[in-house]
């Protein structure tokens, strides 16, 4: 690519006759960085990412040593498989909590659509229809979650909390709490069970949703945006952003990115069920919070993100492959978001932080 | 300054907040190139004439006049395009963000969809080196700067909109002496490109050294008016707490 003077949208007036303006005239202040470039690296780099990094490569030695199943392809694969609709979501829920909100619907609207796209398809209507229906009618709790909490100022932690309980209800009304089987001969039900280069059509998804999210959050506007709200919102306001849309356009991803993971946990497992990713908001957080993503708001990680999601996939993965009971997992789960905010206060207390979710002004 | 018509004039501006009468009928002139110190005893309504005249509250009667055009300003963005800038007490920046975001904050340049990083950084670098603010870097976050980096960032950021009027609400408060040296030149560099300054400020020493006028302010009323040239310290400060003003002055403000 050229770096020609790209005049476009957005430059201040008094930008024009700027040829490329080279960092290195000197002048008054120097731009420059001063202590090269590794250790402008170093400073920029998101501390507790890097932690969990470590504690990856740690985590996955110890469970390679103490499970030689561990370490295969075909386990791995199948670790890509389970923790992708957690990458998926957890994009999403990065940029809610980036903005300084909190989405706790996302398990009951992956129940809610599992189940409703699974009776669509009983109804015979067309799987690419469905999938289509299924990742709007995640936007669309999305967009009441948004409109009740940007638009009418009520704190997104008991917005969600209650469409947490409204949308699995109407999900377990439609359904009288059974699961809906879909049959396998239909494209959904294939999605849940092709691979491709040996990882699942899940796993791929949760790779682009991975990217596509890593590029909105960095390297546009509502990126920026979405970290400047949550570093202060009246600050971006006052620069002339229409704050409430943003907020509610991240409640609106993490509501589609949660009607995606519905369809792809429906497509797995051959069926919808209304009772189907309880306390998945729970992991999501922690994967997203054990990343690096600051739960005040203000800094976010993608990458951070899918390290989170590696680590609390590969714990529940670990467990069973050395024979423990599943249900450690929820407990487990439990535990390592406990580890995941007390890691993330760094010094800040759990009083501010009860504050600043329930909306009360810092 | 020796214009015909006042790049800002207000008239009677007067504003009640409920039964509270904050402001009771102001005047103020600014010249172009003008730095006019706006004083006043805590309460006395500097802070909120100023957000009349930057859009931030509406005035319920009086005259903004700006370059001899009545105005009223419905939002703060209708007064930016009139030409008229604001730094807040509180800056208005974010910390988690570079001082190149900041600077560019709501108006980044793209290229098709995507932020033009390498463009914001050297303009930014460009505007910083343009008025002599010394940052480490464009890449550092807002967060890690001193507070007068901090505010000259701020004030930067404004100046970059090219503004006619530029208002500063105690750009010194709380710095460290070099950093208030630093705000100091930069707002002397910004009048001699022609813009109209009001410096908000406590620090009587400011006032000495940027200010050509000044405009004292007691109990929501301008009540005095003077060329700092014609002031000392002891004349100011009597200006300023109303020493010479008869008791009857004081009631006659203070019935409102």
């Amino acid at each position: 690519m050229t770096t020609d003077t790209g005049n476009e949208t957005g430059r201040p007036p008094g930008s024009a006759g700027d040829e490329a303006g080279p960092d290195n005239e000197r002048g008054g202040a120097p731009p420059v960085d001063p202590d090269g470039r590794l250790a402008r690296l170093w400073s920029d780099a998101n501390k507790p990412t890097l932690l969990m990094v470590g504690v990856t490569v740690l985590l996955f030695a110890m469970l390679g040593l103490a499970s030689p199943d561990f370490l295969t392809f075909a386990n791995l694969s199948n670790l890509a498989t389970q923790i992708a609709p957690i990458v998926i979501v957890g994009v999403a829920m990065t940029f809610v909590i980036t903005s300084g909100q909190i989405d706790l619907s996302v398990g009951s609207t992956i129940a809610f659509v599992a189940a409703i796209s699974a009776e669509l398809l009983v109804a015979g209507l067309d799987s690419s229809l469905v999938i289509v229906l299924g990742v709007l009618a995640g936007a669309g709790w999305g967009l009441v979650n948004g409109w009740l909490a940007a638009y009418n100022n009520i704190p997104p932690f008991i917005v969600t909390l209650a469409t947490m309980s409204i949308i699995r209800g109407v999900a377990l009304l439609r359904t009288e709490g059974f699961s809906v089987p879909i049959d396998n001969r239909l494209l959904l039900a294939q999605i849940g069970s092709t691979d491709v280069l040996g990882f699942s059509i899940a796993a791929w998804l949760a790779l682009v949703v991975a990217v596509i999210g890593a590029i909105l959050l960095n390297h546009t506007r509502f990126g920026q945006y979405v970290t400047g709200i949550g570093s202060n919102e009246e600050s971006v306001r006052r620069a002339g952003v229409n704050t409430r849309r943003v907020k509610m356009f991240a409640l609106v991803l993490t509501g589609a990115m949660a009607g995606l993971a519905g369809l792809l946990i429906a497509a797995r497992l051959g069926s919808g069920s209304a009772n189907s990713a309880e306390a998945f908001e729970l992991t999501v957080i922690a994967a997203v919070v054990l990343g690096g993503t600051n739960l005040f708001g203000g800094r976010g990680t993608i990458v951070g993100t899918v390290i989170g999601a590696v680590i609390t996939g590969a714990i529940a993965n670990g467990l069973t492959l050395l024979g423990m009971s599943p249900f450690l997992t929820p407990i487990i789960t439990g535990c390592v978001l406990i580890l995941a905010i007390w890691l993330n206060l760094r010094g800040r207390d759990i009083a501010q932080l009860t504050g600043h979710l329930l909306g009360r002004r810092e | 300054m020796a214009d015909e018509s006042p790049l800002v004039e207000l008239r009677g501006i007067r504003k009640s907040f409920g039964a509270v009468t904050s402001l009771a009928g102001v005047e103020l002139t600014l010249g172009r190139g003008e730095v006019l110190g706006l004083v006043g005893d805590n309460g006395a309504g500097k802070s909120t004439l100023m957000k009349v005249l930057a859009g931030a509250i509406q005035h319920d009667s009086g005259e903004i006049l700006v370059d001899g055009e009545s105005v009223r300003f419905a939002s703060p963005a209708a007064a930016r395009r009139k030409g008229i800038g604001i730094v807040y007490q509180d800056l208005a920046l974010c910390d988690t963000l570079d001082v190149a975001s900041n600077l560019f904050l709501g108006r980044e340049p793209r290229r098709g969809p995507f932020i033009d990083r390498a463009a914001m950084h050297a303009e930014a670098g460009r505007i910083l080196r343009d008025l002599h603010v010394r940052v480490p870097s464009t890449r550092q976050e807002i967060g890690r700067l001193s507070g007068g980096q901090r505010q000259t960032v701020a004030i930067a950021r404004a100046v970059s909109t090219q503004p006619d009027v530029l208002i500063l609400d105690e750009p010194t408060a709380a710095l460290a002496v070099a950093e208030v040296e630093q705000v100091l030149r930069l707002i002397a560099d910004v009048a001699t490109r022609g813009v109209g300054v009001i410096l908000i400020t406590h620090r009587l020493q400011d006032l000495f050294r940027v200010c050509h006028r000044i405009t004292v302010m007691y109990e929501g009323r301008s009540v005095d008016n003077a060329l700092v040239s014609q002031l000392d310290t002891n004349s100011l400060v009597d200006m300023i707490t109303r020493a010479n003003a008869t008791d009857a002055d004081k009631e006659a403000a203070s019935d409102h």
